[in-house]
């Protein structure tokens, strides 16, 4: 008898996001949810960042998805599609959209700090990720989405990105360049004003050079049409992400030294509002049942794998320590061959589910 | 030919990579090398979450230098705390000095203007090799981010050098761009392991680095290898973990070889945590590294 693929009551939310440091199998578990999300029934997009070439082989998507979803060939009551975070093709799409003409797109897309630094402005690339989730969710195409973001410490920041968007663009740091003193009429100042500014010019002038402060005015001069679009979806997506239909999927690397960082990044998350599933170990060793596993004659690669089984089992006690209570940690087992298949993805996602129906 | 030989002349090592492929470990165990030769060292971390003190044994940086050996020592740095510090140097007033690093304005540059955090933490590299700090060191090792935003890291002096052409601040970076891109004094490692991914990334990085036509890699070492497998050993673990990952991170290392015929390190992986006596192990091996 064959059971119909389901996805558990607790994981059963419009948006997952899953989130964890690098290496650790963020974006094969997305995509396992996914496959597992489709069979169950559901209208499902993954949507991830850099997924190896084996998992790109795995759900039969190249290039093309970088530019929108693309369905995945699977047999299944739902459907899944996957599409490639791409932030530079996202930027251009955003700024060729909401310019309020082509020669004001044009004057952006020449600017050298678009050119050159756009990829390396603040928080940006992350934003644009959170654009495309916009625009997925506002598309409505799908009953579910699953997130994959860049590793922890950048997913903070990634987290972040929609504050800091609304926080720059209220910022008074963008009001002057809007109305930069050198070409205010001196005459409209009065003295002391018109002093002060010319010495905080010159200042500025040394130190950064007068092309610096005209490009960055250029820059954010050209993208002030298309303020507003922005702080009206930064604040959409801020409420999306502590919205009830998001839950948020930790996944960690076994072993006690991946603790800290764990716990440090589910408490960050709750701070900031967001709701919690369960905690995902990835990657552990088995317990490796020999009696010689200490002694210094035993091959190398079997005290290894002794070492790697102890420290791992060990490092799962700790964690359920800490987190207690059904349903709250999920392991999974370290791998000989990472899945390269949609039935391996399926397996995989059906290890994981299958613990919190117990 | 060794690390050390490859390193002899060098005032910094920039260390980046994939995340989650042992950086910090590979970062400590070079500085934990090159100390042990007789280079004073310091060794720089710029993730705010401090993980660099822990391969060495020693307290957290908290962004003081901490001496973690003979001749070695480590220091987080966060790039707002150089800036202020910069900006304490040429406002020697504290009232002013305060009044400038607190101003809204300033605060909003700092985190927006592009390649400008990059550069500072760069910059506090370049000065300590330059003796410009307590303990003067000989060398520095940088911990740098992972491998897109490690890149980034490397690119941002020449662009903010292009972008403030003419103003300090853009001389300061290009001698910081010429300094970087000048192979007898700077040295990138990549640190990666045999599997998929991080093959993947470190050729992608490769490539990246090399067509911007800034700093250049002197070395790639992978990390955490499985021991090759014995002839006599059961069929039913050669089929497993140890069989399975071994012959995979064989396929990647000979991938990785195709496209990078650079000095190449290979470090096992150990039955042991991070900590010191790994850091120390993986010194001793990347110290007698030959090719």
């Amino acid at each position: 008898m064959v059971t119909p693929a389901r996805v558990p009551a607790a994981l059963d939310r419009p948006l997952l996001v899953v989130v964890g440091g690098g290496g650790v199998g963020k974006t094969t578990l997305a995509a396992a949810l996914g496959v597992q999300s489709a069979l169950a029934g559901k209208r499902t997009l993954v949507m991830t960042f850099d997924p190896s070439l084996r998992l790109k082989d795995a759900l039969g998507v190249g290039e093309a998805a970088r530019d929108r979803g693309v369905r995945v060939p699977l047999d299944a009551p739902g459907t899944l599609d996957a599409s490639l975070l791409d932030a530079k093709a996202t930027f251009d799409r955003l700024v060729s959209k909401y310019a309020p003409d082509p020669a004001a797109a044009d004057r952006i897309f020449r600017n050298r700090f678009y050119r050159d630094l756009a990829g390396t402005l603040a928080g940006i690339l992350e934003y644009m990720a959170m654009e495309r989730l916009f625009e997925a969710r506002a598309e409505g195409a799908h009953d579910r989405i699953i997130l994959d973001t860049p590793p922890t410490r950048q997913a903070l920041d990634f987290l972040q990105a929609p504050d800091r968007i609304v926080d720059f663009l209220d910022s008074r740091a963008v009001k002057m360049a809007l109305d930069p003193i050198w070409e205010r009429d001196p005459r409209s100042m009065s003295l002391p004003a018109r002093l002060a500014a010319r010495a905080g010019m010159e200042m500025a002038d040394r130190t950064l050079g007068r092309r610096f402060l005209e490009d960055l005015v250029e820059f954010v001069r050209a993208f002030n049409p298309l303020f507003d679009g922005f702080r009206d979806r930064a604040e959409e997506v801020r409420r999306l992400l502590r919205d009830e239909g998001t839950l948020f999927l930790l996944v960690a690397g076994p072993g006690p030294d991946r603790i800290p960082d764990a716990m440090f990044f589910l408490r960050k998350l709750k701070e900031a509002g967001h709701r919690l599933g369960p905690l995902v170990v990835n990657q552990v060793h088995p317990p490796v049942e020999n009696p010689r596993a200490g002694s210094p004659d035993l091959h190398p690669g079997l005290r290894l794998l002794a070492h790697l089984g102890s420290r791992d089992q060990e490092g799962l006690r700790q964690i359920r320590d800490l987190l207690p209570g059904p349903g709250s940690v999920l392991e999974l087992p370290a791998q000989p061959r990472p899945p390269s298949d949609l039935p391996s993805l399926a397996a995989l996602a059906r290890a994981m589910l299958i613990q919190l129906d117990n | 030919m060794s690390v050390l030989d490859l390193l002899a002349r060098r005032r910094l090592v920039v260390v980046t990579g994939k995340g989650g492929t042992g950086k910090s470990t590979l970062a400590a165990a070079l500085g934990r090398l090159l100390a042990g030769a007789g280079r004073k060292t310091l060794v720089v971390e710029v993730d705010p979450r401090e993980s660099l003190h822990q391969a060495l044994g020693v307290e957290p940086s908290g962004g003081e230098v901490v001496q973690a050996g003979e001749g070695l020592w480590i220091q987080n740095v966060q790039a707002q705390a150089v800036i202020e510090g910069l900006v304490r140097e040429k406002v020697p007033v504290p009232f002013f000095a305060r009044k400038i690093t607190e101003s809204p304005a300033f605060r909003h540059f700092v985190a927006g203007a592009p390649g400008f955090k990059e550069t500072a933490v760069l910059g506090h590299a370049y000065r300590a090799t330059r003796g410009h700090r307590t303990p003067r060191v000989e060398v520095v090792v940088l911990d740098a981010p992972a491998s897109g935003h490690g890149a980034s890291l490397l690119a941002a002096p020449a662009l903010l050098a292009l972008a403030a052409e003419g103003g300090q601040l853009g001389e300061v970076a290009a001698e910081l761009a010429a300094f970087l891109a000048d192979p007898a004094q700077c040295a990138i490692f990549l640190g990666t392991l045999a599997e998929e991914m991080p093959v993947q990334e470190t050729l992608e990085l490769l490539e990246t680095l090399d067509s911007a036509g800034g700093p250049r890699v002197a070395m790639v070492c992978v990390n955490a290898l499985f021991p090759p497998l014995p002839a006599d050993l059961l069929e039913a673990v050669r089929q497993d973990l140890w069989g399975e990952r071994r012959r995979l991170q064989e396929r990647e290392r000979a991938r990785l070889r195709d496209r990078w015929e650079g000095p190449l390190a290979e470090l096992p992986l150990l039955p042991l945590d991070r900590g010191p006596a790994l850091t120390r192990d993986l010194a001793t091996r990347l110290g007698e590294a030959r090719w």
